[in-house]
Protein backbone atom coordinates (compact mmCIF):
# COMPACT_ATOMS: atom_id res chain seq x y z
CA UNK A 1 0.00 0.00 0.00
CA UNK A 2 1.43 3.32 -0.52
CA UNK A 3 0.70 5.57 2.23
CA UNK A 4 3.15 8.91 0.56
CA UNK A 5 -0.40 11.25 0.49
CA UNK A 6 -0.77 10.27 3.54
CA UNK A 7 2.71 11.34 5.24
CA UNK A 8 2.05 14.57 3.49
CA UNK A 9 -1.37 15.37 4.99
CA UNK A 10 0.03 14.38 8.40
CA UNK A 11 2.91 16.40 7.28
CA UNK A 12 0.86 19.67 6.89
CA UNK A 13 -0.04 19.49 10.45
CA UNK A 14 1.74 22.21 12.55
CA UNK A 15 4.38 19.89 14.72
CA UNK A 16 7.82 20.15 14.31
CA UNK A 17 8.30 16.83 15.80
CA UNK A 18 6.50 15.28 12.59
CA UNK A 19 9.62 16.65 9.74
CA UNK A 20 11.18 12.68 10.39
CA UNK A 21 9.28 10.47 8.48
CA UNK A 22 9.57 7.45 11.04
CA UNK A 23 7.73 9.84 13.13
CA UNK A 24 5.29 10.39 10.57
CA UNK A 25 4.85 6.31 9.64
CA UNK A 26 4.90 6.26 13.46
CA UNK A 27 1.92 8.19 13.94
CA UNK A 28 0.08 6.35 11.25
CA UNK A 29 0.86 2.93 13.09
CA UNK A 30 -0.44 4.61 16.07
CA UNK A 31 -3.82 6.03 14.49
CA UNK A 32 -4.59 2.47 12.68
CA UNK A 33 -3.55 0.20 16.02
CA UNK A 34 -5.13 2.53 18.81
CA UNK A 35 -9.14 2.66 17.61
CA UNK A 36 -8.36 -1.41 17.09
CA UNK A 37 -7.07 -1.63 20.77
CA UNK A 38 -9.68 0.37 22.10
CA UNK A 39 -12.50 -1.48 20.54
CA UNK A 40 -11.47 -4.82 21.36
CA UNK A 41 -10.67 -3.68 24.52
CA UNK A 42 -14.70 -2.98 25.26
CA UNK A 43 -14.73 -6.72 24.61
CA UNK A 44 -11.70 -7.90 26.65
CA UNK A 45 -13.75 -6.48 29.88
CA UNK A 46 -16.89 -7.68 29.30
CA UNK A 47 -15.86 -11.06 28.37
CA UNK A 48 -13.31 -10.44 31.70
CA UNK A 49 -10.30 -11.66 29.64
CA UNK A 50 -7.39 -9.52 30.73
CA UNK A 51 -5.48 -11.98 31.47
CA UNK A 52 -5.96 -13.12 28.16
CA UNK A 53 -3.74 -10.29 26.31
CA UNK A 54 -1.30 -10.86 28.66
CA UNK A 55 -1.29 -14.23 27.75
CA UNK A 56 -0.65 -13.33 24.24
CA UNK A 57 1.81 -10.61 24.71
CA UNK A 58 4.45 -13.18 26.53
CA UNK A 59 3.54 -15.84 23.53
CA UNK A 60 5.48 -13.35 21.81
CA UNK A 61 8.76 -14.92 22.92
CA UNK A 62 7.95 -18.05 21.69
CA UNK A 63 6.69 -17.15 18.32
CA UNK A 64 9.89 -16.11 18.03
CA UNK A 65 12.07 -19.30 19.52
CA UNK A 66 9.98 -20.99 16.80
CA UNK A 67 10.97 -18.92 14.26
CA UNK A 68 14.79 -19.32 14.92
CA UNK A 69 13.93 -23.15 15.32
CA UNK A 70 12.20 -23.73 11.94
CA UNK A 71 14.35 -20.57 10.34
CA UNK A 72 10.97 -18.62 9.14
CA UNK A 73 11.24 -14.65 9.72
CA UNK A 74 10.61 -13.43 13.17
CA UNK A 75 7.64 -11.04 12.85
CA UNK A 76 5.85 -13.68 10.73
CA UNK A 77 6.43 -16.42 13.10
CA UNK A 78 5.17 -14.47 16.01
CA UNK A 79 1.96 -13.19 14.63
CA UNK A 80 0.99 -17.17 13.97
CA UNK A 81 2.11 -18.19 16.84
CA UNK A 82 -0.12 -15.11 18.73
CA UNK A 83 -3.17 -16.52 16.59
CA UNK A 84 -2.76 -20.23 17.57
CA UNK A 85 -2.38 -19.26 21.27
CA UNK A 86 -5.31 -16.83 21.06
CA UNK A 87 -7.50 -19.66 19.57
CA UNK A 88 -6.41 -22.23 21.82
CA UNK A 89 -7.14 -20.11 24.84
CA UNK A 90 -10.40 -19.20 23.46
CA UNK A 91 -11.21 -22.82 22.66
CA UNK A 92 -10.34 -23.85 26.19
CA UNK A 93 -12.47 -20.89 27.75
CA UNK A 94 -15.47 -21.69 25.92
CA UNK A 95 -15.44 -25.54 27.05
CA UNK A 96 -14.76 -25.05 30.54
CA UNK A 97 -17.34 -22.27 31.14
CA UNK A 98 -15.00 -21.52 34.31
CA UNK A 99 -12.60 -18.40 34.87
CA UNK A 100 -9.68 -20.08 32.57
CA UNK A 101 -6.70 -18.02 34.67
CA UNK A 102 -5.10 -20.71 35.97
CA UNK A 103 -5.08 -22.41 32.69
CA UNK A 104 -4.20 -19.08 31.09
CA UNK A 105 -1.37 -18.88 33.74
CA UNK A 106 0.29 -22.19 33.14
CA UNK A 107 0.30 -22.32 29.79
CA UNK A 108 1.96 -18.95 29.16
CA UNK A 109 4.67 -19.65 32.14
CA UNK A 110 5.43 -22.39 29.78
CA UNK A 111 5.14 -20.26 26.61
CA UNK A 112 7.58 -17.42 28.19
CA UNK A 113 10.05 -20.06 29.22
CA UNK A 114 10.13 -21.76 26.10
CA UNK A 115 10.50 -18.89 24.37
CA UNK A 116 12.95 -17.51 26.99
CA UNK A 117 15.03 -20.50 27.12
CA UNK A 118 15.59 -21.41 22.91
CA UNK A 119 16.10 -17.43 22.20
CA UNK A 120 18.90 -17.29 24.95
CA UNK A 121 21.01 -19.82 23.33
CA UNK A 122 21.45 -17.33 20.52
CA UNK A 123 23.05 -14.09 21.65
CA UNK A 124 22.05 -12.45 18.05
CA UNK A 125 18.73 -12.00 18.91
CA UNK A 126 18.93 -9.84 22.37
CA UNK A 127 18.29 -6.60 20.87
CA UNK A 128 15.02 -8.37 19.04
CA UNK A 129 14.16 -9.12 22.99
CA UNK A 130 14.52 -5.91 24.12
CA UNK A 131 12.51 -4.91 20.87
CA UNK A 132 9.50 -7.18 22.05
CA UNK A 133 10.18 -6.40 25.84
CA UNK A 134 9.59 -2.15 25.79
CA UNK A 135 8.10 -2.02 22.31
CA UNK A 136 9.46 0.42 19.16
CA UNK A 137 6.81 2.05 17.25
CA UNK A 138 9.26 4.41 16.30
CA UNK A 139 10.84 1.68 13.79
CA UNK A 140 7.63 0.37 12.25
CA UNK A 141 7.94 -0.55 8.78
CA UNK A 142 5.44 0.17 5.69
CA UNK A 143 4.33 -3.99 5.52
CA UNK A 144 3.69 -3.97 8.96
CA UNK A 145 1.32 -0.42 8.15
CA UNK A 146 -0.30 -2.39 5.67
CA UNK A 147 -1.43 -4.77 7.85
CA UNK A 148 -2.43 -2.80 10.46
CA UNK A 149 -4.60 -0.83 7.40
CA UNK A 150 -6.67 -3.52 6.59
CA UNK A 151 -6.96 -5.43 9.80
CA UNK A 152 -8.30 -2.08 11.37
CA UNK A 153 -10.64 -2.42 8.10
CA UNK A 154 -11.33 -6.10 9.13
CA UNK A 155 -12.39 -4.97 12.61
CA UNK A 156 -14.40 -2.49 11.79
CA UNK A 157 -16.66 -5.10 9.41
CA UNK A 158 -16.39 -7.27 12.39
CA UNK A 159 -17.67 -4.51 15.40
CA UNK A 160 -20.46 -4.00 12.60
CA UNK A 161 -21.74 -7.69 12.36
CA UNK A 162 -20.71 -9.14 15.55
CA UNK A 163 -21.11 -6.26 18.24
CA UNK A 164 -24.32 -6.92 19.60
CA UNK A 165 -24.05 -11.13 19.29
CA UNK A 166 -20.42 -11.20 21.06
CA UNK A 167 -22.31 -9.02 24.10
CA UNK A 168 -24.86 -10.87 24.12
CA UNK A 169 -22.57 -13.90 24.73
CA UNK A 170 -20.21 -12.09 27.48
CA UNK A 171 -23.79 -11.59 29.15
CA UNK A 172 -24.85 -15.13 28.98
CA UNK A 173 -24.11 -17.10 26.50
CA UNK A 174 -27.32 -19.72 27.48
CA UNK A 175 -29.52 -16.66 26.15
CA UNK A 176 -27.44 -15.91 23.78
CA UNK A 177 -28.13 -19.71 22.62
CA UNK A 178 -31.98 -19.53 23.35
CA UNK A 179 -31.61 -16.33 20.94
CA UNK A 180 -30.23 -18.03 17.92
CA UNK A 181 -26.95 -15.88 18.88
CA UNK A 182 -24.51 -19.00 19.16
CA UNK A 183 -21.44 -17.21 18.55
CA UNK A 184 -18.85 -19.80 18.39
CA UNK A 185 -17.56 -18.77 14.88
CA UNK A 186 -17.33 -14.84 16.17
CA UNK A 187 -15.75 -15.55 19.50
CA UNK A 188 -12.75 -16.94 17.33
CA UNK A 189 -12.79 -14.73 15.06
CA UNK A 190 -12.14 -11.99 17.52
CA UNK A 191 -9.98 -13.92 19.62
CA UNK A 192 -7.54 -14.67 16.42
CA UNK A 193 -8.16 -10.38 15.51
CA UNK A 194 -7.20 -9.73 19.35
CA UNK A 195 -3.89 -12.01 19.32
CA UNK A 196 -2.96 -10.05 15.90
CA UNK A 197 -4.02 -6.74 17.67
CA UNK A 198 -2.22 -7.16 20.39
CA UNK A 199 1.24 -8.44 18.90
CA UNK A 200 1.31 -5.30 16.93
CA UNK A 201 0.60 -3.62 20.54
CA UNK A 202 3.85 -5.67 21.38
CA UNK A 203 5.76 -3.46 18.56
CA UNK A 204 4.30 -0.33 20.17
CA UNK A 205 4.18 -0.32 23.99
CA UNK A 206 5.97 -3.49 24.76
CA UNK A 207 5.23 -7.08 26.45
CA UNK A 208 4.99 -5.34 29.67
CA UNK A 209 2.85 -2.61 28.85
CA UNK A 210 0.52 -4.63 26.30
CA UNK A 211 -2.57 -5.14 28.52
CA UNK A 212 -2.66 -1.29 29.57
CA UNK A 213 -3.17 -0.78 25.74
CA UNK A 214 -6.47 -2.83 26.24
CA UNK A 215 -8.03 -1.98 29.12
CA UNK A 216 -6.79 0.94 29.93
CA UNK A 217 -9.32 3.28 27.52
CA UNK A 218 -12.04 0.51 27.69
CA UNK A 219 -11.82 1.33 31.64
CA UNK A 220 -11.96 4.90 31.28
CA UNK A 221 -14.69 4.90 28.56
CA UNK A 222 -16.39 2.89 31.58
CA UNK A 223 -16.26 5.78 33.68
CA UNK A 224 -16.93 8.51 31.16
CA UNK A 225 -20.03 6.91 29.05
CA UNK A 226 -23.39 7.11 29.94
CA UNK A 227 -24.27 3.79 27.64
CA UNK A 228 -23.10 1.11 25.81
CA UNK A 229 -22.54 3.52 22.96
CA UNK A 230 -21.07 5.89 24.70
CA UNK A 231 -18.59 3.68 26.41
CA UNK A 232 -17.62 2.92 22.24
CA UNK A 233 -16.77 6.28 21.04
CA UNK A 234 -15.37 7.46 24.54
CA UNK A 235 -12.89 4.43 24.56
CA UNK A 236 -11.99 5.44 20.84
CA UNK A 237 -11.01 8.94 21.71
CA UNK A 238 -9.13 8.15 24.90
CA UNK A 239 -7.43 5.67 23.04
CA UNK A 240 -6.50 7.68 19.99
CA UNK A 241 -5.92 10.45 21.91
CA UNK A 242 -3.44 9.21 24.32
CA UNK A 243 -1.50 7.42 21.25
CA UNK A 244 -0.67 10.78 19.65
CA UNK A 245 -0.27 13.02 22.56
CA UNK A 246 1.93 10.34 24.15
CA UNK A 247 4.38 10.15 20.96
CA UNK A 248 4.15 13.75 20.33
CA UNK A 249 5.59 14.18 23.97
CA UNK A 250 7.92 11.22 23.98
CA UNK A 251 9.69 13.21 20.95
CA UNK A 252 9.87 15.79 22.56
CA UNK A 253 13.40 17.01 23.70
CA UNK A 254 12.72 18.14 27.60
CA UNK A 255 11.35 14.77 27.52
CA UNK A 256 13.35 12.51 25.01
CA UNK A 257 11.24 9.20 26.93
CA UNK A 258 10.23 5.88 25.62
CA UNK A 259 7.10 6.22 23.25
CA UNK A 260 5.12 3.65 24.51
CA UNK A 261 5.28 4.28 28.22
CA UNK A 262 4.48 7.29 27.54
CA UNK A 263 1.51 6.99 25.68
CA UNK A 264 0.27 4.41 28.03
CA UNK A 265 1.71 7.13 30.72
CA UNK A 266 -0.91 9.47 29.14
CA UNK A 267 -3.77 6.94 28.92
CA UNK A 268 -3.68 6.25 32.64
CA UNK A 269 -4.10 10.09 33.47
CA UNK A 270 -7.24 9.81 31.37
CA UNK A 271 -8.39 7.26 33.57
CA UNK A 272 -7.54 9.10 36.46
CA UNK A 273 -9.23 11.95 35.07
CA UNK A 274 -12.34 9.94 34.33
CA UNK A 275 -12.41 8.16 38.30
CA UNK A 276 -12.54 12.04 39.68
CA UNK A 277 -15.10 12.84 37.22
CA UNK A 278 -17.56 9.09 37.88
CA UNK A 279 -17.03 10.41 41.66
CA UNK A 280 -18.23 14.36 40.69
CA UNK A 281 -21.03 12.88 38.67
CA UNK A 282 -21.99 10.63 41.91
CA UNK A 283 -21.74 13.47 44.68
CA UNK A 284 -24.28 15.34 42.65
CA UNK A 285 -26.98 12.80 42.62
CA UNK B 1 -59.48 -10.14 19.51
CA UNK B 2 -58.80 -13.76 21.12
CA UNK B 3 -60.59 -15.23 23.70
CA UNK B 4 -59.21 -16.87 26.40
CA UNK B 5 -59.19 -20.24 25.28
CA UNK B 6 -57.60 -19.38 22.14
CA UNK B 7 -55.27 -18.16 24.46
CA UNK B 8 -54.65 -20.61 26.53
CA UNK B 9 -53.97 -22.75 23.36
CA UNK B 10 -50.78 -21.08 22.54
CA UNK B 11 -48.79 -22.73 24.81
CA UNK B 12 -47.17 -25.97 24.17
CA UNK B 13 -46.15 -28.43 27.10
CA UNK B 14 -43.61 -30.72 27.67
CA UNK B 15 -42.70 -34.08 28.36
CA UNK B 16 -39.32 -35.57 29.59
CA UNK B 17 -39.10 -39.36 29.26
CA UNK B 18 -36.68 -41.59 30.95
CA UNK B 19 -34.50 -38.57 31.34
CA UNK B 20 -30.71 -39.22 32.27
CA UNK B 21 -27.84 -36.84 32.84
CA UNK B 22 -24.60 -38.32 33.75
CA UNK B 23 -21.47 -35.83 33.84
CA UNK B 24 -18.28 -36.95 34.31
CA UNK B 25 -19.26 -40.74 35.51
CA UNK B 26 -21.55 -39.30 38.04
CA UNK B 27 -25.32 -39.51 37.87
CA UNK B 28 -27.12 -36.24 37.79
CA UNK B 29 -30.32 -37.13 37.20
CA UNK B 30 -31.58 -40.81 36.68
CA UNK B 31 -33.90 -41.83 34.36
CA UNK B 32 -36.87 -38.67 35.07
CA UNK B 33 -40.20 -39.44 33.29
CA UNK B 34 -42.41 -36.30 34.02
CA UNK B 35 -44.11 -33.66 32.11
CA UNK B 36 -45.10 -29.73 32.20
CA UNK B 37 -48.44 -29.46 30.87
CA UNK B 38 -49.56 -26.83 27.97
CA UNK B 39 -50.28 -23.58 29.35
CA UNK B 40 -49.72 -24.36 33.20
CA UNK B 41 -47.64 -23.39 35.59
CA UNK B 42 -44.66 -26.10 36.55
CA UNK B 43 -43.01 -25.48 39.28
CA UNK B 44 -39.49 -27.88 39.20
CA UNK B 45 -38.82 -28.87 43.42
CA UNK B 46 -35.98 -30.48 45.18
CA UNK B 47 -33.29 -29.78 47.23
CA UNK B 48 -29.70 -28.28 46.13
CA UNK B 49 -27.70 -30.69 43.70
CA UNK B 50 -31.07 -32.26 42.93
CA UNK B 51 -30.68 -31.68 39.70
CA UNK B 52 -33.24 -28.91 39.10
CA UNK B 53 -31.17 -27.03 37.11
CA UNK B 54 -30.03 -29.28 34.87
CA UNK B 55 -33.12 -30.65 34.15
CA UNK B 56 -33.85 -26.77 32.35
CA UNK B 57 -30.56 -27.14 30.67
CA UNK B 58 -31.43 -30.32 29.23
CA UNK B 59 -34.65 -28.26 27.77
CA UNK B 60 -32.76 -25.73 26.56
CA UNK B 61 -30.25 -28.32 24.87
CA UNK B 62 -27.34 -27.07 26.81
CA UNK B 63 -26.28 -30.38 28.35
CA UNK B 64 -25.93 -34.28 26.78
CA UNK B 65 -28.96 -36.79 28.19
CA UNK B 66 -30.05 -39.67 27.36
CA UNK B 67 -33.96 -40.46 27.05
CA UNK B 68 -36.37 -38.15 25.18
CA UNK B 69 -37.77 -34.67 25.19
CA UNK B 70 -41.19 -33.99 23.35
CA UNK B 71 -43.04 -31.41 23.23
CA UNK B 72 -47.02 -31.36 23.15
CA UNK B 73 -49.65 -29.36 21.47
CA UNK B 74 -52.80 -28.21 23.62
CA UNK B 75 -55.27 -31.12 21.61
CA UNK B 76 -52.43 -34.12 22.95
CA UNK B 77 -50.51 -34.08 19.43
CA UNK B 78 -46.72 -34.03 19.00
CA UNK B 79 -45.65 -30.35 18.53
CA UNK B 80 -42.53 -29.37 17.05
CA UNK B 81 -39.90 -27.34 19.31
CA UNK B 82 -41.45 -24.34 19.99
CA UNK B 83 -40.22 -21.19 20.28
CA UNK B 84 -38.48 -20.69 23.63
CA UNK B 85 -38.11 -17.91 26.46
CA UNK B 86 -35.64 -17.94 29.23
CA UNK B 87 -34.77 -16.44 32.30
CA UNK B 88 -31.18 -17.08 33.81
CA UNK B 89 -30.05 -17.29 36.81
CA UNK B 90 -27.96 -14.07 36.40
CA UNK B 91 -26.06 -12.13 33.70
CA UNK B 92 -22.64 -11.57 33.58
CA UNK B 93 -22.67 -7.65 33.79
CA UNK B 94 -20.59 -5.88 36.45
CA UNK B 95 -21.83 -2.87 37.95
CA UNK B 96 -19.29 -0.81 35.67
CA UNK B 97 -20.26 -1.82 32.52
CA UNK B 98 -22.92 0.95 31.14
CA UNK B 99 -25.67 -1.00 29.76
CA UNK B 100 -28.63 0.48 30.00
CA UNK B 101 -31.87 -1.54 30.10
CA UNK B 102 -33.64 -0.17 26.75
CA UNK B 103 -29.69 -1.45 25.08
CA UNK B 104 -30.13 -4.84 26.70
CA UNK B 105 -33.56 -5.17 25.46
CA UNK B 106 -32.71 -3.93 22.04
CA UNK B 107 -29.70 -6.70 22.13
CA UNK B 108 -30.93 -9.10 19.91
CA UNK B 109 -33.86 -7.20 18.19
CA UNK B 110 -31.46 -4.37 16.69
CA UNK B 111 -29.49 -5.23 13.53
CA UNK B 112 -27.24 -2.74 13.49
CA UNK B 113 -24.79 -2.69 16.57
CA UNK B 114 -25.60 -1.00 19.45
CA UNK B 115 -22.80 1.53 19.19
CA UNK B 116 -24.79 2.96 16.51
CA UNK B 117 -27.50 3.69 18.70
CA UNK B 118 -31.33 2.00 18.81
CA UNK B 119 -33.42 2.86 16.37
CA UNK B 120 -36.71 4.69 17.49
CA UNK B 121 -38.58 1.46 16.90
CA UNK B 122 -36.91 -0.82 19.03
CA UNK B 123 -36.91 2.19 21.84
CA UNK B 124 -40.55 1.70 21.67
CA UNK B 125 -40.58 -2.32 21.83
CA UNK B 126 -38.39 -1.88 24.41
CA UNK B 127 -41.00 0.25 26.04
CA UNK B 128 -43.82 -2.31 25.25
CA UNK B 129 -41.90 -5.03 26.59
CA UNK B 130 -41.22 -3.11 29.89
CA UNK B 131 -44.83 -1.97 30.34
CA UNK B 132 -45.42 -5.78 30.22
CA UNK B 133 -43.68 -6.47 33.44
CA UNK B 134 -44.34 -3.08 35.12
CA UNK B 135 -41.29 -1.66 35.05
CA UNK B 136 -41.14 1.31 32.43
CA UNK B 137 -39.54 3.10 35.01
CA UNK B 138 -36.32 1.47 34.70
CA UNK B 139 -35.88 2.04 30.73
CA UNK B 140 -32.51 4.31 30.99
CA UNK B 141 -31.62 2.49 34.42
CA UNK B 142 -28.41 0.96 33.87
CA UNK B 143 -28.42 -2.84 34.25
CA UNK B 144 -25.46 -3.08 36.89
CA UNK B 145 -27.91 -0.34 39.25
CA UNK B 146 -30.88 -2.68 38.87
CA UNK B 147 -31.89 -4.67 42.56
CA UNK B 148 -32.02 -8.44 42.52
CA UNK B 149 -35.64 -8.29 42.16
CA UNK B 150 -35.83 -5.34 39.19
CA UNK B 151 -33.42 -7.40 37.40
CA UNK B 152 -35.52 -10.04 37.40
CA UNK B 153 -38.50 -8.27 35.61
CA UNK B 154 -35.85 -6.74 33.13
CA UNK B 155 -34.73 -10.56 32.61
CA UNK B 156 -38.85 -11.91 32.10
CA UNK B 157 -39.24 -8.52 29.81
CA UNK B 158 -36.58 -9.92 27.55
CA UNK B 159 -37.92 -13.09 27.37
CA UNK B 160 -41.35 -12.08 26.82
CA UNK B 161 -40.05 -10.38 23.84
CA UNK B 162 -39.93 -13.47 21.96
CA UNK B 163 -43.26 -14.26 22.16
CA UNK B 164 -42.74 -18.01 23.58
CA UNK B 165 -44.81 -20.45 23.61
CA UNK B 166 -42.86 -21.62 26.31
CA UNK B 167 -40.93 -20.12 28.97
CA UNK B 168 -38.32 -21.50 31.11
CA UNK B 169 -37.36 -19.51 34.08
CA UNK B 170 -33.54 -20.38 36.64
CA UNK B 171 -34.26 -19.49 39.94
CA UNK B 172 -32.74 -16.18 41.09
CA UNK B 173 -29.11 -16.11 42.25
CA UNK B 174 -29.31 -12.51 43.97
CA UNK B 175 -31.80 -12.80 46.62
CA UNK B 176 -35.17 -11.29 46.09
CA UNK B 177 -37.35 -10.49 48.89
CA UNK B 178 -40.48 -12.21 50.12
CA UNK B 179 -42.42 -9.35 48.93
CA UNK B 180 -40.77 -8.98 45.80
CA UNK B 181 -41.30 -12.44 45.07
CA UNK B 182 -44.65 -12.48 45.89
CA UNK B 183 -45.17 -9.67 43.08
CA UNK B 184 -43.43 -11.53 40.42
CA UNK B 185 -45.23 -14.53 40.90
CA UNK B 186 -48.16 -12.60 40.81
CA UNK B 187 -47.01 -10.99 37.64
CA UNK B 188 -45.82 -14.64 35.81
CA UNK B 189 -49.16 -15.51 36.24
CA UNK B 190 -50.67 -13.16 34.87
CA UNK B 191 -48.59 -12.99 31.84
CA UNK B 192 -48.98 -16.35 31.69
CA UNK B 193 -52.74 -15.76 31.86
CA UNK B 194 -53.06 -13.06 29.16
CA UNK B 195 -50.13 -14.28 27.24
CA UNK B 196 -50.75 -18.08 26.65
CA UNK B 197 -47.36 -19.78 27.41
CA UNK B 198 -46.63 -22.41 29.38
CA UNK B 199 -44.06 -21.82 32.34
CA UNK B 200 -41.59 -24.49 33.11
CA UNK B 201 -39.53 -22.92 36.33
CA UNK B 202 -37.10 -23.96 39.33
CA UNK B 203 -38.21 -22.62 42.48
CA UNK B 204 -37.39 -23.37 46.38
CA UNK B 205 -40.29 -21.18 47.14
CA UNK B 206 -42.68 -23.52 48.75
CA UNK B 207 -45.50 -21.86 49.71
CA UNK B 208 -45.79 -19.71 46.23
CA UNK B 209 -45.19 -22.66 44.50
CA UNK B 210 -48.13 -24.30 46.35
CA UNK B 211 -50.11 -21.40 45.38
CA UNK B 212 -49.24 -20.78 42.07
CA UNK B 213 -47.96 -23.80 40.36
CA UNK B 214 -50.88 -26.10 38.59
CA UNK B 215 -48.22 -28.88 38.56
CA UNK B 216 -45.38 -29.57 40.11
CA UNK B 217 -42.25 -31.82 39.99
CA UNK B 218 -40.39 -33.04 42.57
CA UNK B 219 -37.08 -34.50 41.52
CA UNK B 220 -33.45 -35.71 43.66
CA UNK B 221 -31.54 -36.79 40.92
CA UNK B 222 -34.58 -39.32 40.31
CA UNK B 223 -38.09 -38.61 40.54
CA UNK B 224 -40.14 -38.39 43.71
CA UNK B 225 -43.26 -37.17 42.67
CA UNK B 226 -45.87 -35.27 40.23
CA UNK B 227 -48.90 -33.64 39.92
CA UNK B 228 -51.56 -30.88 41.57
CA UNK B 229 -49.67 -28.73 44.24
CA UNK B 230 -51.57 -30.07 46.78
CA UNK B 231 -51.78 -33.90 46.03
CA UNK B 232 -48.11 -33.52 45.64
CA UNK B 233 -46.49 -31.44 48.05
CA UNK B 234 -47.24 -33.69 50.83
CA UNK B 235 -45.54 -33.43 54.31
CA UNK B 236 -44.10 -37.23 53.71
CA UNK B 237 -43.14 -36.01 49.84
CA UNK B 238 -41.53 -33.10 50.97
CA UNK B 239 -39.59 -35.32 53.88
CA UNK B 240 -38.00 -37.37 51.67
CA UNK B 241 -36.98 -34.79 49.31
CA UNK B 242 -35.58 -32.34 51.89
CA UNK B 243 -35.28 -34.50 54.87
CA UNK B 244 -36.93 -32.47 57.31
CA UNK B 245 -40.06 -32.05 58.24
CA UNK B 246 -42.31 -29.59 56.55
CA UNK B 247 -46.17 -29.09 56.69
CA UNK B 248 -47.43 -26.82 53.66
CA UNK B 249 -50.77 -27.87 54.53
CA UNK B 250 -51.46 -28.00 58.17
CA UNK B 251 -54.45 -30.98 57.84
CA UNK B 252 -51.62 -33.28 55.83
CA UNK B 253 -49.61 -33.16 58.69
CA UNK B 254 -49.20 -37.26 59.50
CA UNK B 255 -48.09 -36.59 63.51
CA UNK B 256 -51.60 -38.55 65.11
CA UNK B 257 -51.07 -35.97 67.85
CA UNK B 258 -53.32 -32.97 68.32
CA UNK B 259 -50.22 -30.67 67.27
CA UNK B 260 -47.36 -31.76 65.89
CA UNK B 261 -44.07 -31.67 67.99
CA UNK B 262 -42.08 -31.26 65.02
CA UNK B 263 -43.61 -28.06 63.30
CA UNK B 264 -46.26 -26.70 65.45
CA UNK B 265 -49.18 -27.11 62.67
CA UNK B 266 -52.40 -29.51 63.70
CA UNK B 267 -52.18 -32.58 62.85
CA UNK B 268 -53.89 -34.84 60.85
CA UNK B 269 -56.58 -36.24 63.74
CA UNK B 270 -56.83 -32.94 64.98
CA UNK B 271 -58.05 -32.09 61.97
CA UNK B 272 -60.45 -34.81 60.33
CA UNK B 273 -61.78 -35.29 63.31
CA UNK B 274 -62.68 -31.80 64.32
CA UNK B 275 -62.66 -30.07 60.98
CA UNK B 276 -65.06 -27.31 61.64
CA UNK B 277 -65.30 -27.78 65.53
CA UNK B 278 -62.90 -27.08 68.45
CA UNK B 279 -59.31 -27.58 67.58
CA UNK B 280 -57.81 -26.60 70.44
CA UNK B 281 -58.81 -29.41 72.84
Amino acid sequence: MDFSGVYALLGLLPFDTLEPRFMRQALLGLLFLSPMTAMLGIHVLNFRMAFFSDAGGHSAFAGLAIGLILGAPPQTAVLVFGVVIGLGIMAAQRKSGLSPDAAIGIVFSAVVAFGLAVVSRAPSLARDIQQYLYGDILTVTESELTILALLLVALCLFEFWGWNRLLAVALSPSLARIEGRSAGLWQYLFAAILALVVMFSVRAVGVLLVTAMLVVPASAGRKLAWSMRGLFWWSIAVSVSSSVIGLMLSAQEWMATASGATIILVSCLWFAASCLWAAFKRSRN
Amino acid sequence: MTTNADVRERGVGVRFERLSVRREGRLILDEITASAPCGGATVIVGPNGAGKTTLLRCLLEETEYSGHIEFVSFDGDRATRPVLGYVPQHLFADAQMPLRVYEFLSLNAEKKPLWLGCSPKNRRRSRELLELVGAEKLENQRLGDLSGGELRRVLLASALGRRPRLLALDEAEAGVDYRGERLFWELLDKSRRELGFTLLMVSHNLPLAAHYATHVICVKKEMIAQGAPRSTLTASTLLELFGVPIHLYPNQCENPGPICAGCGALGNLAYSDNIDGDITS
